[in-house]
């Protein structure tokens, strides 16, 4: 009894699956991802022959990042498809970006999502075909079977027997399914792959649906790094502020204060000044003479402290900066800039100490006469040169000021390299992004 | 003197009033941002402007873009910059175009009330007053292209001296040599430095500092 009520209940199942929503959306899915398919596969074989024959010419690089940008267009199709269709919500990768034509075809470029895309573009193709075969040949056999009774004389096997009757339908080991007994197995099987075709389309869609969200959706790791990324800038850039914030509290505020207190002990020596020459006033004004020296000296290394967290001539960018610690510089230093737009603070920063670094190294350890600064932005990096023409034989190795400097640059993605054959010349190249 | 002092700092716009007001000096307005300095010196028509360099809102160089606009409005009036740290940019901001009635100080030279003062008197008659620490970076600056290498040490000293703003008898003083040996220093200066020689104080120290801009 128990097994009566297992299939009548599968019975139930299949025969509500016949006429739920969910069925023919998938069809429908099916059917309309096979034109798409081949859309998919058409631009990126022609697009991508294209730019292998372009390759040596500028066209071709942006005809890929063209190939891919579309990719992405007809992903996002397919991937709204699926959204409808099937209900698979999958989330978008994000769009590279770039603040310059260039960087936007470097972004895209090297943006794995593209390329998977790509990927999933090619693939789709076979196996939204395959897809649809399965889904058709369940789908129209079992409808074909179904009506055999009545398709059977004219859509069916004629066999004329030896002795003149013509019989319709299909036979097995010359049995003839054209009795009623025969027609109804028939009927029963079509019943039976009508009712598992939804089963059926709905098993082989699994294929497509993985393939969809391996190559369409976000990748777990990249969303990681890509998060992890953005709060590493966001890290960086905070702590740049309260650097910032740090030096301007220290000028504005405690040093401030000591002015403030050198006024007051200044005013305090002024009114003591006419009074009678005796001991204890004597001593009084040394005291407050020693008082006022050590409020200067004290605003001294104050203002040394400030600079050391942060030097506010950054405040007036980084132009301006490097200018100031070049002209500051006990070598002459030759300064070659362009920068036409400001980079991120961190940036600017990061860049400031590093050149601070350099060219305390060229004076002390080189021996140089001239030391050349070149900074330019360039394909939204920054790039900065110092060379010298000292002795060389600067390293990377241990206990290199250049270590801490390449840390500091890797923070930001930046990185540094150095050429300095001994005998010289040395020449170290600093690379940043624009923003941190 | 009648003095207009930008500050942002309440104890130390505080601490200057009192400070002049012991000798003698008469601030007739106190005022902690730019806006409020134009105004004060629209309405007071003061000898000299007492500048801090970082004021509200964005506390980096609103003290010189003010001094700036004041500089077309009144030419004039005399105008005391100072600020926590020195940068040369500034300097060379303040000081190209027309150098005469500008001074540029560290906070610090505030509590020399002597020095100060005298910079003060300096700037209200036209002249200027420099840091010595600004005159040291300028000096650097121009070392670097070597203009100044025909220079003796002794002859560094008093052109430094001279780009602060002093006379020839305050040189002198500092350096303990006589006021006519100062003046021989700066007879070859201009020589070597092939200025062209000039009677009044302060062109002298604008050639100076426009030499040393350059």
């Amino acid at each position: 009894m128990r097994g009566i009520a297992r299939i009548h209940h599968a019975l139930d199942n299949a025969s509500r699956a016949l006429v739920a929503r969910r069925t023919w959306t998938q069809v429908l899915y099916v059917l309309i991802s096979v034109p798409l398919a081949a859309a998919g596969f058409v631009w990126v074989l022609a697009t991508l022959a294209l730019s292998a024959v372009l390759t040596l010419t500028p066209l071709g690089l942006w005809l890929l990042a063209l190939t891919l940008r579309g990719a992405r267009v007809l992903g996002n199709l397919h991937r709204a498809l699926a959204a409808v269709l099937l209900g698979d919500r999958i989330a978008a990768p994000p769009p590279p970006a770039g603040r310059s034509p260039l960087a936007w075809r470097r972004a895209i470029l090297t943006d794995a999502s593209q390329w998977q895309a790509v990927g999933y573009l090619l693939l789709k193709l076979p196996v939204a075909t395959l897809i649809c075969a399965v889904t058709v040949a369940v789908w129209a056999n079992g409808g074909l079977l179904l009506s055999y009774p009545v398709l059977r004389t004219t859509n069916g096997p004629t066999v004329v027997e030896a002795d003149g009757t013509v019989r319709h339908g299909f036979s097995i080991g010359g049995f003839h399914l054209d009795t009623w007994p025969g027609m109804l197995l028939v009927t029963a099987a079509g019943a039976i792959v009508f009712l598992l075709a939804p089963w059926v389309v709905s098993r082989v869609l699994v294929v497509d649906r993985f393939l969809l969200r391996a190559l369409l959706g976000t990748n777990q790791r990249s969303d990681r790094v890509r998060e992890l990324e953005r709060t590493r800038a966001q890290a960086v850039d905070d702590a740049t502020a309260t650097l910032r914030r740090i030096e301007r509290d220290l000028h504005d505020g405690t040093q401030a204060r000591l002015v403030a207190l050198g006024i007051s002990l200044t005013m305090a020596k002024d009114t003591l000044r006419g009074e009678a020459d005796d001991a204890s006033f004597r001593q009084t004004r040394e005291l407050i003479d020693s008082a006022h020296q050590q409020a200067r000296d004290t605003l001294v290394e104050l203002r040394d402290l400030a600079r050391g967290i942060r030097p506010p001539v950054l405040d007036q960018g980084l132009l301006a900066a490097l200018a100031t610690l070049t002209s500051g510089c006990a070598l002459p230093v030759d300064l070659h800039t362009n920068i036409p737009r400001r980079p991120a603070p961190a940036i600017e920063m990061i860049a400031y100490f590093c050149v601070t670094e350099l060219l305390t190294n060229a004076v002390r350890h080189s021996g140089a006469q001239r030391v050349r600064v070149d900074a330019r932005l360039h394909d939204e990096m920054l790039w900065i040169l110092v060379a010298d023409d000292g002795a060389g034989g600067a390293t990377l190795g241990a206990g290199s000021g250049l270590i801490g400097l390449r840390e500091r640059l890797s923070t930001v993605d930046g990185d540094l390299k150095i050429k300095s054959p001994a005998g010289g010349p040395t020449t170290v190249t600093l690379r940043l992004p624009n923003h941190s | 003197m009648r003095l207009v002092v930008a500050e942002d700092s309440a104890i130390l716009r505080h601490g200057l009033t009192q400070l002049l007001a012991m000798r003698g000096h008469h601030v007739v307005a106190a005022v902690g941002d730019g806006d409020a300095l134009a105004s004060a010196v629209a309405e007071h028509r003061p000898d000299v402007a007492v500048i801090d360099i970082r004021m509200p809102p964005t506390h980096t160089d609103e003290g010189v873009r003010a001094a700036i606009a004041l500089r077309h409005e009144y030419p004039t009036l005399g105008m005391l910059l100072f600020s926590q740290y020195i940068e040369t940019s500034f300097a060379t901001t303040l000081l190209t175009g027309k150098p005469e009635g500008v001074g540029y100080l560290l906070k610090d030279r505030v509590t020399d009330i002597d020095a100060f003062v005298d910079a003060l008197t300096r700037i209200a008659a036209g002249g200027t007053a420099l840091d010595p620490e600004v005159v040291a970076q300028l000096l650097r600056a121009s070392r670097q292209r070597k203009t100044l290498a025909s220079l003796s040490p002794r002859e560094r000293d008093v052109l430094a001296l001279m780009a602060e703003g002093h006379s020839n008898a305050a040189i002198g003083d500092a350096l303990t040599v006589t006021e006519r040996a100062v003046e021989k220093h700066i007879a070859h200066i201009f020589v070597k430095l092939d200025l062209p020689p000039s009677d009044t104080r302060h062109r002298r120290v604008v050639a100076v500092l426009l030499y040393l801009q350059a």
